[in-house]
Protein backbone atom coordinates (compact mmCIF):
# COMPACT_ATOMS: atom_id res chain seq x y z
CA UNK A 1 0.00 0.00 0.00
CA UNK A 2 2.84 2.33 0.57
CA UNK A 3 5.96 2.80 -1.91
CA UNK A 4 8.58 4.95 0.05
CA UNK A 5 11.40 6.48 -1.93
CA UNK A 6 14.60 4.88 -0.18
CA UNK A 7 17.28 7.67 -2.11
CA UNK A 8 15.50 10.32 -0.17
CA UNK A 9 17.18 12.33 2.00
CA UNK A 10 14.34 12.47 4.75
CA UNK A 11 13.96 9.72 6.89
CA UNK A 12 12.38 7.04 6.54
CA UNK A 13 9.89 7.27 9.79
CA UNK A 14 9.16 11.51 8.00
CA UNK A 15 8.39 9.97 4.75
CA UNK A 16 5.95 7.39 6.70
CA UNK A 17 4.24 9.92 8.83
CA UNK A 18 3.24 11.94 5.97
CA UNK A 19 2.06 8.86 3.00
CA UNK A 20 -0.17 8.19 5.85
CA UNK A 21 -1.30 11.31 6.68
CA UNK A 22 -1.67 12.01 3.28
CA UNK A 23 -4.04 8.78 2.60
CA UNK A 24 -5.84 9.60 5.56
CA UNK A 25 -6.67 13.43 4.51
CA UNK A 26 -7.35 12.29 1.20
CA UNK A 27 -9.62 9.57 1.98
CA UNK A 28 -7.91 6.51 1.36
CA UNK A 29 -7.84 5.57 4.40
CA UNK A 30 -11.52 5.62 6.35
CA UNK A 31 -12.06 6.85 9.46
CA UNK A 32 -11.61 3.71 11.84
CA UNK A 33 -9.86 1.66 9.61
CA UNK A 34 -7.18 -0.31 10.88
CA UNK A 35 -3.21 0.24 9.87
CA UNK A 36 -1.31 -2.66 8.92
CA UNK A 37 0.20 -4.04 11.45
CA UNK A 38 4.36 -3.20 12.43
CA UNK A 39 5.23 -6.82 11.60
CA UNK A 40 3.52 -6.56 8.65
CA UNK A 41 4.74 -3.42 6.93
CA UNK A 42 8.17 -4.09 8.32
CA UNK A 43 8.49 -7.05 6.16
CA UNK A 44 6.81 -5.56 3.29
CA UNK A 45 8.98 -2.78 3.16
CA UNK A 46 11.78 -4.77 4.72
CA UNK A 47 11.60 -1.25 6.97
CA UNK A 48 12.97 -1.49 10.92
CA UNK A 49 9.95 -2.55 12.64
CA UNK A 50 11.41 0.28 15.44
CA UNK A 51 11.28 2.48 13.09
CA UNK A 52 7.88 2.11 11.77
CA UNK A 53 6.36 1.73 15.34
CA UNK A 54 8.12 5.13 15.99
CA UNK A 55 6.38 6.75 12.82
CA UNK A 56 2.97 5.43 14.72
CA UNK A 57 3.87 6.76 17.55
CA UNK A 58 4.39 9.87 15.89
CA UNK A 59 0.92 9.42 14.02
CA UNK A 60 -1.03 9.21 17.40
CA UNK A 61 0.93 12.25 18.93
CA UNK A 62 -0.24 14.47 16.34
CA UNK A 63 -3.86 12.91 16.10
CA UNK A 64 -3.88 11.05 13.50
CA UNK A 65 -4.30 7.53 14.82
CA UNK A 66 -5.29 5.98 17.69
CA UNK A 67 -4.26 2.47 19.22
CA UNK A 68 -6.11 -0.07 21.15
CA UNK A 69 -3.94 -2.20 23.15
CA UNK A 70 -3.86 -6.03 21.50
CA UNK A 71 -5.49 -5.03 18.28
CA UNK A 72 -3.48 -2.66 16.64
CA UNK A 73 -3.74 1.03 15.49
CA UNK A 74 -6.71 2.87 13.92
CA UNK A 75 -7.05 6.36 11.73
CA UNK A 76 -8.99 8.85 13.98
CA UNK A 77 -12.03 9.88 12.44
CA UNK A 78 -11.10 14.07 12.30
CA UNK A 79 -7.70 15.82 13.18
CA UNK A 80 -7.88 17.61 16.36
CA UNK A 81 -5.00 19.30 18.20
CA UNK A 82 -2.98 21.59 17.24
CA UNK A 83 -1.84 22.39 13.49
CA UNK A 84 -0.54 25.76 14.08
CA UNK A 85 3.32 24.54 13.19
CA UNK A 86 2.21 22.83 10.29
CA UNK A 87 0.17 25.38 9.36
CA UNK A 88 2.98 27.56 9.13
CA UNK A 89 5.62 25.25 6.99
CA UNK A 90 2.67 25.00 4.65
CA UNK A 91 2.42 28.71 4.55
CA UNK A 92 6.47 29.40 3.65
CA UNK A 93 5.90 26.67 1.28
CA UNK A 94 3.09 28.64 -0.78
CA UNK A 95 5.19 31.53 -0.45
CA UNK A 96 7.96 30.18 -1.91
CA UNK A 97 5.10 28.65 -5.17
CA UNK A 98 3.89 32.00 -5.66
CA UNK A 99 7.16 33.49 -5.50
CA UNK A 100 8.57 31.22 -8.12
CA UNK A 101 5.26 31.72 -10.13
CA UNK A 102 5.69 34.97 -10.53
CA UNK A 103 9.16 34.96 -11.44
CA UNK A 104 8.65 33.19 -14.53
CA UNK A 105 6.04 35.63 -15.35
CA UNK A 106 2.37 34.76 -13.94
CA UNK A 107 0.61 37.82 -13.40
CA UNK A 108 -0.82 38.28 -9.95
CA UNK A 109 -4.23 38.34 -11.03
CA UNK A 110 -3.87 34.78 -12.88
CA UNK A 111 -2.74 33.41 -9.65
CA UNK A 112 -5.54 34.13 -7.80
CA UNK A 113 -7.80 33.11 -10.56
CA UNK A 114 -6.12 29.97 -10.18
CA UNK A 115 -6.13 29.67 -6.48
CA UNK A 116 -10.25 30.32 -6.66
CA UNK A 117 -10.10 27.35 -9.52
CA UNK A 118 -8.48 25.02 -7.20
CA UNK A 119 -10.94 26.37 -4.18
CA UNK A 120 -13.69 25.74 -5.61
CA UNK A 121 -12.95 22.27 -7.27
CA UNK A 122 -12.42 21.25 -3.26
CA UNK A 123 -14.98 19.98 -1.86
CA UNK A 124 -14.65 19.11 2.02
CA UNK A 125 -10.94 19.48 2.65
CA UNK A 126 -10.26 16.61 0.54
CA UNK A 127 -7.01 18.13 -1.22
CA UNK A 128 -3.79 16.96 -2.53
CA UNK A 129 -1.60 17.47 0.38
CA UNK B 1 20.18 -7.44 25.08
CA UNK B 2 24.26 -6.64 24.46
CA UNK B 3 25.99 -4.44 26.85
CA UNK B 4 29.93 -3.57 26.15
CA UNK B 5 31.53 -1.63 29.12
CA UNK B 6 35.24 0.16 28.09
CA UNK B 7 36.38 -2.73 26.72
CA UNK B 8 40.21 -2.72 25.00
CA UNK B 9 41.63 -5.39 23.13
CA UNK B 10 45.46 -5.23 22.10
CA UNK B 11 47.42 -7.35 19.70
CA UNK B 12 50.71 -7.16 20.47
CA UNK B 13 51.54 -3.37 20.30
CA UNK B 14 48.87 -2.73 17.91
CA UNK B 15 45.76 -0.90 20.00
CA UNK B 16 42.70 -2.74 18.18
CA UNK B 17 39.94 -0.81 20.59
CA UNK B 18 40.57 1.54 23.19
CA UNK B 19 37.25 1.58 25.87
CA UNK B 20 34.43 1.60 23.64
CA UNK B 21 31.31 1.22 25.40
CA UNK B 22 27.67 -0.09 23.66
CA UNK B 23 24.61 -1.02 23.84
CA UNK B 24 22.39 -2.98 21.63
CA UNK B 25 18.66 -3.63 22.88
CA UNK B 26 16.62 -6.77 22.34
CA UNK B 27 14.99 -6.19 18.65
CA UNK B 28 17.15 -4.03 17.58
CA UNK B 29 19.54 -3.13 14.13
CA UNK B 30 22.60 -1.67 15.00
CA UNK B 31 24.87 -0.54 12.54
CA UNK B 32 28.47 -0.78 12.90
CA UNK B 33 29.91 1.79 10.63
CA UNK B 34 33.75 3.55 10.58
CA UNK B 35 37.42 3.62 8.80
CA UNK B 36 39.12 0.93 7.78
CA UNK B 37 41.04 -0.41 10.27
CA UNK B 38 38.82 1.33 12.86
CA UNK B 39 38.43 -2.36 14.47
CA UNK B 40 35.00 -3.27 13.93
CA UNK B 41 35.50 -6.84 13.08
CA UNK B 42 37.93 -6.67 16.16
CA UNK B 43 34.24 -5.80 18.05
CA UNK B 44 32.68 -8.85 16.22
CA UNK B 45 34.84 -10.53 16.90
CA UNK B 46 34.59 -9.79 20.53
CA UNK B 47 30.93 -9.83 20.51
CA UNK B 48 30.93 -13.87 19.36
CA UNK B 49 33.21 -14.56 21.85
CA UNK B 50 36.09 -15.81 19.19
CA UNK B 51 38.45 -12.80 20.80
CA UNK B 52 38.77 -12.33 25.05
CA UNK B 53 38.45 -8.63 26.09
CA UNK B 54 41.44 -7.16 27.66
CA UNK B 55 39.89 -5.45 30.09
CA UNK B 56 36.24 -4.05 30.50
CA UNK B 57 32.85 -6.01 29.91
CA UNK B 58 31.29 -8.05 27.44
CA UNK B 59 27.74 -9.35 28.02
CA UNK B 60 25.34 -10.69 26.38
CA UNK B 61 21.90 -10.74 28.51
CA UNK B 62 23.93 -10.06 31.40
CA UNK B 63 26.34 -12.95 31.02
CA UNK B 64 29.92 -13.14 30.06
CA UNK B 65 30.02 -14.10 26.11
CA UNK B 66 33.71 -15.47 26.09
CA UNK B 67 33.60 -19.11 26.49
CA UNK B 68 30.07 -19.21 27.45
CA UNK B 69 28.31 -22.00 25.41
CA UNK B 70 24.78 -21.40 26.60
CA UNK B 71 25.42 -17.64 25.42
CA UNK B 72 27.08 -18.53 22.23
CA UNK B 73 23.95 -21.50 20.83
CA UNK B 74 21.80 -18.52 20.65
CA UNK B 75 24.32 -16.20 19.04
CA UNK B 76 25.30 -16.31 14.50
CA UNK B 77 28.19 -14.73 13.85
CA UNK B 78 28.98 -14.54 9.78
CA UNK B 79 32.17 -13.22 9.68
CA UNK B 80 34.07 -11.15 6.58
CA UNK B 81 35.74 -14.24 5.99
CA UNK B 82 33.66 -17.06 5.57
CA UNK B 83 34.79 -20.60 6.58
CA UNK B 84 33.56 -24.06 5.51
CA UNK B 85 35.45 -27.71 5.71
CA UNK B 86 37.12 -28.54 3.13
CA UNK B 87 34.89 -31.34 0.78
CA UNK B 88 31.41 -30.34 2.88
CA UNK B 89 28.14 -29.91 1.38
CA UNK B 90 25.45 -27.96 2.19
CA UNK B 91 23.59 -30.58 3.50
CA UNK B 92 26.99 -32.14 5.41
CA UNK B 93 26.99 -28.65 6.69
CA UNK B 94 23.49 -28.28 8.08
CA UNK B 95 23.85 -31.78 9.77
CA UNK B 96 26.07 -30.16 11.34
CA UNK B 97 24.65 -27.80 12.47
CA UNK B 98 21.51 -29.34 13.46
CA UNK B 99 23.86 -31.65 16.09
CA UNK B 100 25.56 -28.95 17.78
CA UNK B 101 22.84 -26.27 17.64
CA UNK B 102 20.00 -27.50 19.74
CA UNK B 103 17.64 -25.11 18.41
CA UNK B 104 18.42 -25.76 14.74
CA UNK B 105 14.83 -25.49 12.67
CA UNK B 106 14.99 -28.16 9.91
CA UNK B 107 11.77 -26.72 8.68
CA UNK B 108 12.94 -23.45 8.49
CA UNK B 109 16.41 -24.61 6.47
CA UNK B 110 13.61 -26.55 3.78
CA UNK B 111 11.64 -23.82 3.53
CA UNK B 112 14.81 -21.96 2.93
CA UNK B 113 16.30 -23.51 0.28
CA UNK B 114 13.16 -22.17 -2.05
CA UNK B 115 14.27 -18.71 -1.25
CA UNK B 116 18.39 -19.63 -2.01
CA UNK B 117 17.34 -21.88 -4.68
CA UNK B 118 20.59 -23.49 -4.19
CA UNK B 119 21.15 -27.46 -5.27
CA UNK B 120 21.98 -28.86 -1.62
CA UNK B 121 24.37 -31.27 -2.59
CA UNK B 122 27.11 -29.12 -3.96
CA UNK B 123 30.04 -28.73 -2.22
CA UNK B 124 30.10 -25.49 -0.56
CA UNK B 125 33.55 -24.45 -1.46
CA UNK B 126 33.25 -24.81 -5.33
CA UNK B 127 30.38 -21.90 -4.88
CA UNK B 128 30.97 -18.39 -5.77
CA UNK B 129 31.86 -15.87 -3.11
CA UNK B 130 28.21 -14.75 -3.40
CA UNK B 131 26.68 -18.24 -3.20
CA UNK B 132 29.04 -19.28 -0.33
CA UNK B 133 27.75 -15.91 1.63
CA UNK B 134 23.92 -16.94 1.44
CA UNK B 135 24.51 -20.81 2.36
CA UNK B 136 26.40 -18.80 5.25
CA UNK B 137 23.22 -16.66 5.88
CA UNK B 138 20.80 -19.72 4.73
CA UNK B 139 22.46 -21.30 7.81
CA UNK B 140 22.63 -18.68 10.26
CA UNK B 141 19.01 -18.16 9.76
CA UNK B 142 17.80 -21.53 10.21
CA UNK B 143 19.68 -21.60 13.71
CA UNK B 144 17.51 -19.44 14.87
CA UNK B 145 19.47 -17.35 16.62
CA UNK B 146 17.91 -14.52 19.18
CA UNK B 147 21.37 -12.17 18.31
CA UNK B 148 23.32 -12.10 14.85
CA UNK B 149 26.25 -10.73 14.75
CA UNK B 150 26.95 -9.92 10.79
CA UNK B 151 30.26 -8.14 9.29
CA UNK B 152 29.87 -7.05 6.02
CA UNK B 153 26.82 -9.65 5.21
CA UNK B 154 25.57 -8.00 1.72
CA UNK B 155 28.66 -8.08 0.57
CA UNK B 156 29.55 -9.99 -3.14
CA UNK B 157 25.34 -10.20 -2.87
CA UNK B 158 23.85 -9.08 -6.18
CA UNK B 159 20.80 -6.73 -5.61
CA UNK B 160 17.99 -9.23 -6.13
CA UNK B 161 19.80 -11.35 -2.68
CA UNK B 162 20.47 -8.26 -1.03
CA UNK B 163 17.04 -7.38 -0.85
CA UNK B 164 15.68 -10.94 -0.03
CA UNK B 165 18.39 -11.17 2.56
CA UNK B 166 17.67 -8.04 4.25
CA UNK B 167 13.73 -8.66 4.23
CA UNK B 168 14.44 -11.88 5.85
CA UNK B 169 16.52 -11.17 8.55
CA UNK B 170 13.98 -8.09 9.17
CA UNK B 171 11.28 -10.26 9.55
CA UNK B 172 13.55 -11.98 11.88
CA UNK B 173 13.47 -8.34 14.02
CA UNK B 174 9.76 -8.12 13.78
CA UNK B 175 8.37 -11.42 14.66
CA UNK B 176 11.23 -12.85 17.00
CA UNK B 177 12.65 -9.30 18.44
CA UNK B 178 16.34 -10.96 17.03
CA UNK B 179 18.80 -8.28 17.92
CA UNK B 180 21.50 -7.71 15.01
CA UNK B 181 24.50 -5.71 15.19
CA UNK B 182 26.18 -5.31 11.70
CA UNK B 183 29.02 -3.69 10.26
CA UNK B 184 28.95 -2.20 6.91
CA UNK B 185 30.65 0.55 4.31
CA UNK B 186 27.38 0.32 2.68
CA UNK B 187 25.99 3.21 4.62
CA UNK B 188 22.85 3.70 2.04
CA UNK B 189 21.93 -0.02 2.86
CA UNK B 190 22.19 0.45 6.76
CA UNK B 191 20.22 3.30 6.43
CA UNK B 192 17.52 1.10 5.43
CA UNK B 193 17.37 -1.24 8.16
CA UNK B 194 19.33 0.27 11.37
CA UNK B 195 17.72 1.98 13.88
CA UNK B 196 21.06 2.64 15.58
CA UNK B 197 24.35 3.92 14.45
CA UNK B 198 27.83 3.72 15.90
CA UNK B 199 30.87 5.28 14.27
CA UNK B 200 34.04 3.61 15.10
CA UNK B 201 37.33 5.38 14.48
CA UNK B 202 40.94 4.21 15.35
CA UNK B 203 39.43 1.85 18.05
CA UNK B 204 37.55 4.57 19.79
CA UNK B 205 33.93 4.79 19.59
CA UNK B 206 32.84 8.50 18.08
CA UNK B 207 29.24 8.88 18.27
CA UNK B 208 26.67 6.64 18.87
CA UNK B 209 22.88 7.30 18.76
CA UNK B 210 19.57 6.89 17.65
CA UNK B 211 19.66 7.07 13.72
CA UNK B 212 16.68 9.19 13.70
CA UNK B 213 18.04 11.32 16.44
CA UNK B 214 21.04 11.37 14.79
CA UNK B 215 19.77 12.96 11.54
CA UNK B 216 17.60 15.26 13.53
CA UNK B 217 21.11 17.15 14.77
CA UNK B 218 22.94 17.91 11.99
CA UNK B 219 21.44 19.84 9.15
CA UNK B 220 22.74 20.55 5.32
CA UNK B 221 21.89 24.35 4.76
CA UNK B 222 22.01 25.89 1.34
CA UNK B 223 21.60 29.78 1.23
CA UNK B 224 21.99 32.52 -0.88
CA UNK B 225 21.72 36.26 -0.50
CA UNK B 226 20.73 38.65 -3.32
CA UNK B 227 23.39 40.95 -1.94
CA UNK B 228 26.40 40.21 -0.04
CA UNK B 229 26.94 37.67 1.97
CA UNK B 230 26.05 39.02 5.72
CA UNK B 231 29.27 38.60 7.55
CA UNK B 232 27.37 38.38 10.97
CA UNK B 233 25.86 35.12 9.54
CA UNK B 234 29.66 33.06 9.70
CA UNK B 235 30.23 34.78 13.07
CA UNK B 236 27.43 34.09 14.96
CA UNK B 237 26.61 30.58 13.89
CA UNK B 238 28.42 27.57 14.86
CA UNK B 239 29.16 25.50 11.43
CA UNK B 240 31.17 21.87 11.26
CA UNK B 241 31.59 22.63 7.76
CA UNK B 242 31.01 25.85 4.98
CA UNK B 243 31.83 25.99 1.72
CA UNK B 244 31.29 28.95 -0.66
CA UNK B 245 30.01 27.79 -3.78
CA UNK B 246 29.72 31.19 -6.01
CA UNK B 247 26.96 33.26 -4.47
CA UNK B 248 25.74 30.03 -2.31
CA UNK B 249 26.36 29.28 0.58
CA UNK B 250 26.64 25.87 1.68
CA UNK B 251 26.61 25.11 6.22
CA UNK B 252 26.84 22.13 7.69
CA UNK B 253 24.91 22.94 10.85
CA UNK B 254 24.24 21.08 14.21
CA UNK B 255 21.12 22.17 16.06
CA UNK B 256 17.35 21.57 15.69
CA UNK B 257 15.60 22.27 12.71
CA UNK B 258 13.35 24.79 14.13
CA UNK B 259 15.82 26.49 15.53
CA UNK B 260 18.13 26.86 12.47
CA UNK B 261 14.96 27.68 10.29
CA UNK B 262 14.16 30.65 12.45
CA UNK B 263 18.16 31.79 13.34
CA UNK B 264 18.64 31.81 9.50
CA UNK B 265 15.87 33.46 8.89
CA UNK B 266 16.50 36.58 10.71
CA UNK B 267 19.68 37.25 7.32
CA UNK B 268 16.88 37.30 5.09
CA UNK B 269 18.04 35.16 2.68
CA UNK B 270 16.93 34.54 -0.62
CA UNK B 271 17.00 31.19 -0.94
CA UNK B 272 16.98 28.91 1.97
CA UNK B 273 17.35 25.22 2.19
CA UNK B 274 17.44 23.09 4.88
CA UNK B 275 17.99 19.25 3.86
CA UNK B 276 18.90 16.35 6.22
CA UNK B 277 21.93 14.51 5.97
CA UNK B 278 22.09 11.18 4.40
CA UNK B 279 24.40 9.32 7.00
CA UNK B 280 27.22 9.20 4.04
CA UNK B 281 27.44 12.54 4.82
CA UNK B 282 27.65 12.37 8.54
CA UNK B 283 29.83 9.94 8.41
CA UNK B 284 32.31 11.91 6.55
CA UNK B 285 32.21 15.53 8.38
CA UNK B 286 32.07 13.71 11.62
CA UNK B 287 35.05 11.93 10.45
CA UNK B 288 36.40 15.25 8.92
CA UNK B 289 36.12 16.52 12.66
CA UNK B 290 38.73 13.69 13.71
CA UNK B 291 41.63 14.59 11.37
CA UNK B 292 40.37 11.88 9.01
CA UNK B 293 39.34 14.42 5.96
CA UNK B 294 38.55 13.65 2.18
CA UNK B 295 41.63 15.58 0.72
CA UNK B 296 41.17 15.43 -3.39
CA UNK B 297 44.44 14.57 -4.58
CA UNK B 298 45.78 16.48 -7.44
CA UNK B 299 47.90 15.08 -9.80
Amino acid sequence: MFELDLRSRAPIYEQLVDKIIELIINNVLKPDEQLPSVRVLSSELTINPNTIQKAYRELEYRGYIYSLPGKGSFVKPAVSGDNTARLQSLESELARIIAEMRYLGMPPGEIVTRVNDLLSKDKGGKMND
Amino acid sequence: MIEVERVSKQFQDLEALREVSLAVHKGSVYGLVGSNGAGKTTMLKLLAGIYKPDSGNLMIDSQPVFENEAIKTRCVFIPDILYFFLNYTIQDMADFYANIYPQWNNQRYLKLANVFNIEVKRRIRTLSKGMQRQVALWLGLALMPDVMILDEPLDGLDPVMRQKVKNLIIQDVAEREMTIIISSHNLRELEDICDYIGILHQGKMLIQKDFDDLRADVHKIQVAFSGEIPPALLEQTQTLYHEQRGSVLILIVRGAYSEIISHMQSYNPAVLDILPLTLEEIFIYEMGDNGYEIKNILY
